[in-house]
């Protein structure tokens, strides 16, 4: 399953997204196999947004091999 | 986009032209025009931003100003048209970076309201982030807000 980085996350692992290797169900799944294979991201992870599809997502949601899932840090756009 | 209640949702590169934002959602309804742009703040304090870099999840960001746009329409059912634009990319101090404009018959009509709305919800859910540019070097801008499944 690949994983789209943005912001901190993308430049922390120096690539736009990474690949998890296994299947992977869930959202907590998802944490979990970052967790283990890019030990280096596991800190921003933990605090970082799940989105699948293009909208945010939860430990429990679902994640299906075709879905788009996104990692990233709490917003900061808008107004400067 | 409806002649009635003209949306407009954009993330661009390009600096934002506000004379044609408000032109694209002004209707012959319309008395009123609110419209707020954020710009790059150059002081903070003691703090110096010499630019912003803006990075935007694009996909999501257009899904998630769209859910804005109707979340303003379903709380102020008066107003008409919404902007709203996000530029992307390197922007120098003074430069609108954001732009939210929301029109309406008359100024009561909650027009100021919904552009409030509008921008604080877009900081909210709208994936966007911003690096600042400094004197002695850049850092992205941390957001707090953590989203619930109701956003």
């Amino acid at each position: 399953m690949r994983v789209k980085l943005f912001a901190t996350l993308k430049e922390k692992a120096g690539a736009p997204e990474i690949v998890l290797q296994g299947a992977v169900s869930t959202v907590a799944e998802v944490r979990q196999r970052i967790a283990e294979q890019y030990p280096h991201l596991a800190a921003l992870a933990a605090r970082s947004i799940v989105a699948v599809n293009h909208q945010f997502a939860f430990d429990a949601d679902p994640v299906r091999p075709e879905d788009e899932v996104a990692l990233f840090p709490p917003v900061s756009g808008g107004a400067a | 986009m409806s002649a009635e209640t003209p949306t407009l949702i954009e993330i661009t590169h390009a600096p934002i032209d506000l004379n044609a934002l408000q032109r694209a959602i002004t209707t012959p309804r319309d008395g009123a025009v609110v419209l707020f742009t954020g710009t790059v703040r150059g002081q903070t304090g003691e703090l110096e931003t010499v630019q912003l870099e803006y990075e935007a999840y694009t996909e999501m960001a257009l899904a998630k100003l769209r859910q804005v746009a109707e979340e303003m329409r379903a709380r102020f059912p008066l107003i008409h048209g919404i902007a709203l634009v996000q530029r992307i990319g390197t922007m120098d101090v003074g430069e609108p970076t954001v732009a939210v404009a929301v029109s309406a018959g008359h100024r009561g009509d909650g027009a100021f309201e919904a552009a409030r709305y509008g921008i604080d919800r877009l900081k909210q859910i709208v994936p966007i982030w911003k690096k600042e540019v400094r004197p002695d070097g850049s850092a992205w801008v941390e957001g707090d807000y953590m989203p619930t499944a109701r956003d």
